[in-house]
């Protein structure tokens, strides 16, 4: 493939998002927003096919000398996040146009701004267009929390909005810091530069703390849990697969990258992931609503991604990677699924709802193999997930490895326990008797007795049927998914082919 | 010297800003910060005056650097569009962060 082509997945959304505030039919409207991102998924599908001869494939943009111009590069890792994110876009924007959200005047538009927001920070290999791309990402997700406008979410978006200003001015505060250190912020140029130039650790230092605020990395994760369960499910499912998985993809190459191995401070990464693992569980137990349950679950499985980078070897670099795929598929399907439930019974609340096993036998079904996937129990993806990483752990030997071993695994019977409230809230129990039904109104109407014929309707529950099945994709294919996972974790480790495609 | 100290003097009042209850001061907080961040970002090219970086008026040799000026006018644009944002956000849903929100019918949330 022409490396050239490269950035058409940046513009072609961002053009079809221009088009779409255009182009009112809403016809059309529904046919591109689903267009755009299968369209990326296929491209992702041939650059990994193009990356089994072609490790990295760059393209300097406008021409300009390698080194000066900004490159646009793809690597195995590149292009299997490419894959599974557009695949959650794609499967996201299914949900929001069966749940009629894309009835909002600017929703479709304003996705597809996100979708190629985040195609460019992925593929980008130049910090200061890494900032760039994390700010186009980011301005229209400010628009799609108030959108879909309710008044408690326009107060919430603020908060939203705020942290990720902040966040983003100390970014750029980061990239300033690096260039003025190395005179550069081209990602190949900087490779390995921080091993003897301790100036440029701490440079780098603070881009990767503006972006584990970003990733929601605990202590600064307070924002994810109070701001992803006010938007609506198709949107936190938007934002999950998307915002914090982009952040801990650019966490992950640019401490492999600009740190020859560990970083000097690897010890605090260590305190900080037991922690984010540690808190995220915990605090699961406090929530009684599904999504907000679901939103500390995906702060320990921040904690899960980021073991991977902790332990950095070639094998828990793949095992975190793996995590990450899996963690993006099965968080979107399971906030999918409560959406679906939300949507019917009108409240995502345990003491609300019971029973809906007897009723919703596929949402039952389809939620236990999502729950067994989160906590890591065959037949799922996340079982292989975390049997790398625990592998990956003890392999390593450290101190640091049995200390992230035995947190993981205590972790993982904190989750069960804590989903286990979930799955014996909403649907053991007696029947349910009371709803609240939509209403075009107010949102929501009073409580109404529940008649027997209402129930969860196919085309409500099959985008989330959709990645629970790729997950379970991903475990019977693991067999073929660890070895690509694996020479991406491998494109981490030995940067040299990204440094010669690039500079060359 | 002078410009760390305007960094110092900016991030100092963004950060009071930042801290206040209504959503106008965290606005203008935010604009103050990212003044500090872009003054950062021209240190880091600019430490003394040299020359316009024009490559046919002024000796490369002479001229500063450009990369912090591109960075700079980059962030500028985006932090002009965030506070445009920010504004309409502040507007739309006025004294709802000081006052109680307006009843809509909809459950409280938690």
């Amino acid at each position: 493939m022409n490396p050239a082509l490269l950035p058409l997945l940046l513009a072609v959304p961002l053009l079809a998002a221009g088009l779409l505030v255009i182009v009112r039919s809403r016809g059309v409207q529904r046919v591109v927003v689903l267009a755009v991102p299968a369209g990326t998924l296929v491209m992702a599908v041939l650059l990994l096919l193009e990356h089994r001869s072609v490790p990295v494939l760059a393209h300097q943009v406008g021409a300009f000398a390698p080194g000066v111009a900004i490159p646009f590069v793809s690597d195995t890792l590149a292009a299997l996040m490419l894959a599974v994110t557009s695949l959650a876009t794609l499967v996201a924007a299914w949900f929001l146009c069966v749940t009629g959200e894309d009835r909002y005047r600017f929703l479709p538009a304003l996705l597809l701004m996100l979708h190629g927001g985040v195609n460019g920070a992925f593929l980008t290999g130049d910090l200061f267009n890494l900032f760039v791309m994390v700010e186009v990402m980011l301005l229209p997700s400010y628009a799609l929390i108030a959108v879909t406008g309710t008044w408690r979410r326009l107060g919430i978006g603020r908060t939203f909005v705020v942290v990720n200003l902040v966040t983003s001015a100390l970014l750029l505060t980061g990239v300033g810091l690096v260039y003025a250190v190395a005179g550069t912020v081209n990602l190949a140029l900087l490779s390995d530069a921080a091993a003897d130039n301790p100036p440029l650790a701490l440079a780098a230092a603070v881009v990767l703390l503006a972006l584990s605020v970003k990733g929601a990395v605990v202590p600064v994760h307070g924002w994810l849990p109070q701001t992803y369960p006010a938007t609506s499910a198709g949107v936190m499912a938007l934002f999950s697969a998307l915002h914090t998985k982009v952040a801990l993809y650019a966490i992950y190459r640019i401490y492999a990258t600009v740190f020859d191995g560990h970083a000097p401070w690897a010890v605090v990464l260590v305190v900080l992931v037991v922690l984010t693992l540690g808190v995220g569980a915990w605090s699961t137990f406090g929530e009684h609503i599904i999504r907000r349950a679901l939103a500390w679950q995906m702060i320990a499985g921040v904690g899960h991604i980021l073991v991977g980078l902790t332990l950095f070897t070639a094998a828990s670099l793949a095992a975190g990677l793996f995590y990450m795929l899996h963690h993006i598929v099965t968080m979107g399907a399971l906030l999918l699924l409560a959406g679906a439930i939300e949507q019917v019974y009108g409240s995502g609340r345990y003491e609300r709802l019971s029973g809906l096993i007897h009723r919703d036998r596929a949402v039952a079904i389809l939620t236990a193999l999502g729950l067994l996937s989160l906590i890591g129990i065959p037949i799922s993806s996340g079982f292989f997930g975390k049997v790398a990483l625990i592998s990956a752990a003890a392999a390593t030997g450290t101190w640091q490895g049995w200390l992230l071993l035995s947190t993981v695994l205590v972790v993982s019977v904190l989750s069960l326990v804590a989903m286990q409230r979930l799955w014996a809230g909403v649907f053991w129990g007696p029947e349910m008797e009371t709803y609240r039904p939509d209403s075009p109104a107010t949102g929501r109407a009073a409580l109404a007795p529940l008649p027997q014929d209402v129930l969860i309707p196919a085309r409500l529950w099959l985008p989330g049927a959709t990645l629970v099945t790729v997950q379970l994709g991903m475990f019977f294919g693991a067999g073929t998914l660890m070895p690509l996972v694996a020479r991406a974790a491998q494109g981490l480790v030995d940067t040299g082919p990204y440094v010669e495609a690039v500079l060359r | 010297m002078i410009i760390p100290l305007s960094i110092a003097v900016l991030v100092t009042g963004g950060v009071y800003l930042l801290l206040q209850r209504g959503m106008v001061r965290i606005i203008f907080g935010l604009a103050l910060i990212s003044h500090a961040a872009n003054l950062m970002l021209l240190l880091a090219g600019v430490s003394a005056w040299r020359g316009e970086p024009l490559p046919d008026r002024v000796d490369p040799a002479l001229a500063t650097d450009p990369l912090p000026h591109a960075f700079v006018l980059t962030a500028i644009v985006i932090a002009f569009a965030v506070t445009v944002l920010m504004l309409a956000l502040a507007v739309i849903g006025h004294n709802d962060d000081t006052k109680r929100m307006p009843a809509t019918g909809e459950e409280r949330a938690t």
